[in-house]
């Protein structure tokens, strides 16, 4: 059984700790049982408490290179599958998500490139430019008779989603950069990597690892867990679908700060003089965690060639991918969704009777490609199914997806001819990011997730105004 | 091999041909019950194959897409089964929309009204010879003929009700004198459902209520202020149809449990029908309200697939249904639906609609993308 938890001041869980002793139970994406305590207010307000003073002693005994280094080599042993830490959570993530033991590997191997000292280090400097102000007061750059300080609150709940694990890791890192603690909701589909992180941090700095709790309880209830760390955060972020950030917005108070990430979805575009190899580079990015991200491309345009032959392409380099990483079978939910839809592409392409094709084997579900014969922007959310649709133009493919406007995260392209185009026309549909194919399911450590920054949503400047 | 010259006369003449043939078996199969071997089966199935390949052009690219024709299958399992999902996009009708008689609709539950699929039936008679032999076989009482009462709007008000079109035919071939529908467009007449009933009892007719599990539910919520019950005379029968959203199997135990103690009869009186827009064959599930295994024709077979590669699953094993159903040759006779269920021996449980895909964690449609953008 599962206990993917890491609960600072609860050393040891007693049944006097939990409501009569009882345990949350849950089951992984891929139905592996796991439970977690259930604590009662006063259990999980010990937990908080420890959180809390463990992040204040952190800033007053710990530097920010410090934090930094404390993270990347806590990040780098989780990950490192030549040691016993990082081939455990291997097994975990892919036993628990369902997934191949080398499309974990590859996921956390993207992942953990933007948790290195460099990374974090250049991130901290792109969206604060002096460091130094997460620790002390600084020279205000716009105002020589002011100085500035940054700090996160010493609370910040973290509510996760479970569709790419790393992201879980992503978020506490970006908590501890500001000097906060982190109290973690993690996501039934996958609820170990978050303790798993901890525990690490644990192992290279005790004082780190007592600064993240974590654990999970059904998101149909409201414990105690939740109203004690929601009334002691200073921040509450959440990642999740429509729905599970609504409902989250709906029990915080209107007081609080609520960080969101929402859904969102990835587009490429195959500008007119793309050179060989888009194709295989998309298909990465496709197949990159099963295609679970908000930056995972579920459309792509082929802009005057023949996207019936970049089609086929796909289907080959995707079929390539797919053998490389192997994919674990959907879920029968999954594959009867899959099906539909490609059986309803395929019949509605034979009524119409122009060029759409469904590619994909009838008894295979590892990927599925649907071609369109005109410009479209429809697109199910299913694992590895990619759409392929003809454009004229850079122009008609922005038009296409202005009904998306402030939904696409990523919009990959390979070429280089009506690059800005394609880039003001992105900036003008609120897309995040544009980035060639092969990289779009690894954002650089400081990419602008949703369009923000990442770390000055979760701070509080004070401005320190000198005598005249 | 079918004459491929003419081709809408050519193919009118071989479905008319085929279609009285397994009319007339239909029939026999009422009287005797013998079972169909499966070459027997794949007889008629290759036939109906070929039909459809010729008469639907859709259906001729998608078994071409899969490098299949006539000539080239073996038996009725060879033929490439075709998702639910083909009614919603195309006219699955041997000979084109214009032969079709009828036109039901599907609820669109799972996919959205947009998608609604729709069957087109070429030959009432051939549907009403499959529906009205295995009714007979399966839910009437041998020897009697009751008071049919159904609790379905008539046909005439829902055009697009399959369901409509049964129980009324139902009604109207096998009913009684005293036989009535109970509901309009309005929906049922409580009174005169109550009235009618009495009236069966105090003259001792047996009667054969029909309508769907939730009408029932409907009704007995309703008679709970009811202090007297009723007492159907001996030979009475139920026969509940339609899927229950939730859980299925917990409701319909209520429904059963409710119906005994209401109307003075067993279990096994009450019979859970099994139908499909997309098929014109039905199952039955005779008495009790356990999970009951759903008995068909032998022109209907059903397997539990693998859902993800469509092999054939052993016996008892939980998959996706496909049913081959040979009073569909106006239409597709191998039928791929996002049931869930298992087979065991000649009898099928079905374990209610697959649950659809997982949501993908912050990844949706489009269509749901731009739904909340619209809703924002």
């Amino acid at each position: 059984m599962l206990e993917p938890w890491h609960l600072p001041g609860l050393e040891a869980v007693s049944a006097g700790d939990t409501s009569g002793g009882a345990w949350h139970s849950g089951t992984t994406a891929a139905g592996v049982s796991f439970r977690t305590p259930r604590l009662d207010a006063v259990s999980a307000g010990k937990v908080a408490e420890s959180v809390g003073r463990a992040a204040l002693r952190a800033r007053a005994e710990r530097s920010l290179e410090e934090v930094i280094d404390g993270v990347a080599r806590a990040a780098a042993r989780l990950v490192d599958p030549a040691g016993e830490t990082g081939r455990r959570t291997q097994e975990t993530l892919a036993q628990g998500l369902g997934w191949s033991i080398p499309t974990v590997a590859e996921t956390l191997r993207g992942m953990a490139a933007a948790w290195t000292q460099q990374a974090l280090t250049g991130l901290v400097s792109s969206e604060l430019g002096d460091p130094a102000c997460l620790e002390r007061f600084r020279p205000d750059p716009a105002r020589a008779d002011r100085l500035r300080r940054a700090i996160g609150p010493p609370l910040q709940l973290v509510v996760h989603a479970g569709n790419v694990p790393g992201v879980a890791v992503t978020a506490v890192i970006r908590g501890l950069l500001v000097r906060s603690g982190i109290l973690n909701k993690a996501p039934a589909d996958e609820p170990a990597l978050v303790s798993r992180f901890a525990r690490c941090l644990a192992e290279v700095d005790e004082l780190l690892g007592r600064c993240v709790g974590s654990t999970w309880w059904p998101a149909d209830e409201v414990p105690p867990a939740w109203e004690e760390w929601v009334r002691r955060s200073g921040k509450v972020v959440v990642y999740g679908g429509q729905e599970a950030v609504e409902g989250i917005r709906r029990r915080v108070p209107g007081d609080k700060d609520v960080v969101a990430y929402g859904p969102r979805l990835g587009v490429g575009v195959v500008l007119p003089d793309a050179p060989g190899g888009a194709a295989a580079a998309l298909a990465r990015d496709v197949c990159a965690y099963d295609q679970q991200g908000c930056v995972s491309p579920r459309i792509v345009y082929v802009i005057a060639a023949r996207a019936d032959g970049f089609a086929d392409e796909l289907a080959e380099a995707l079929g390539r991918e797919t053998q490389r990483l192997g994919v674990a079978q959907p879920g029968s939910g999954e594959a009867t969704a899959i099906r539909e839809a490609r059986a309803a592409w395929e019949f509605g392409g034979y009524r119409a009777g122009g060029g759409a094709r469904t590619l994909g084997h009838d008894t295979d579900l590892s990927w599925t490609v649907l071609l369109g014969d005109r410009l479209g922007c429809e697109a199910e959310a299913l694992l590895r199914v990619i759409y392929v649709y003809p454009a004229p133009g850079v122009a008609e493919v922005i038009r296409e997806l202005e009904p998306l406007s402030g939904r696409i995260q990523a919009l990959g392209y390979w070429g280089e001819k009506f690059l800005d185009e394609l880039g003001e026309g992105a900036a003008l549909l609120g897309a995040c990011r544009v980035a060639p194919f092969g990289s779009l399911a690894w954002p650089p450590a400081d990419w602008r997730h949703e369009g923000r920054y990442q770390l000055l949503p979760l701070i509080n400047w004070t401005d320190l105004e000198l005598p005249k | 091999m079918y004459p491929s010259g003419d081709g809408g006369r050519a193919i009118a003449a071989c479905f008319e041909e085929l279609s009285q043939e397994l009319q007339q078996l239909f029939r026999q199969w009422a009287e005797h019950a013998a079972p169909w071997s499966d070459e027997f089966l794949s007889a008629y199935a290759l036939r109906a194959f070929e039909l459809q390949f010729r008469g639907n052009e859709p259906l001729r690219r998608y078994c071409q897409a899969r490098g299949v024709r006539p000539g080239l299958l073996q038996g009725w399992r060879d033929v490439p089964p075709v998702p639910t999902a083909a009614f919603s996009s195309i006219d699955v009708i041997v000979g084109g929309a214009t032969e079709a008689s009828l036109v039901f609709r599907t609820s669109g539950t799972s996919r959205g009204p947009q998608r609604r699929g729709r069957h087109l039936v070429r030959d009432p008679g051939l549907y009403r010879a499959s529906l009205r032999s295995t009714f007979r076989r399966h839910v009437l009482a041998p020897g009697i003929k009751p008071d049919i009462v159904t609790l379905q709007p008539p046909f005439a008000t829902d055009r697009d009700s399959s369901l409509a079109w049964m129980l009324d035919d139902l009604r109207e071939g096998f009913g009684g004198p005293g036989s009535f529908c109970a509901a309009s467009s309005a929906g049922v007449d409580w009174a005169a459902l109550q009235e009618g009933l009495e009236a069966a009892c105090r003259a001792a007719r047996p009667v054969l209520l029909l309508g769907t599990t939730l009408a029932f539910d409907s009704w007995l919520d309703r008679r709970a202020a009811h202090k007297g019950h009723l007492r159907l005379a001996v030979g009475s029968r139920v026969m509940d149809t339609g899927g229950v959203k939730g859980k299925p199997a917990a409701v319909r135990s209520r429904v059963v449990a409710r119906l005994v103690e209401r109307l003075g009869i067993t279990a096994a009186q009450i019979v859970n029908e099994f139908g499909m827009t997309e098929l014109l064959s039905q199952r039955y599930a005779a008495g009790g309200s356990g999970p009951g295994l759903l008995y068909g024709p032998p022109w209907l077979r059903t397997r539990a697939l693998d859902p993800a590669t469509l092999e054939e699953l052993p016996e008892g094993d939980v998959g996706v249904l496909c049913h081959f159903d040979l009073a569909n040759i106006g239409s597709a006779c191998h039928v791929l639906t996002e049931d869930l269920g298992r087979v065991i021996g000649d009898g099928v449980e079905w374990l209610g609609r697959s649950p659809g895909a997982p949501p993908r964690g912050c990844s949706l449609a489009t269509a749901e993308l731009m739904a909340a953008q619209d809703h924002a």
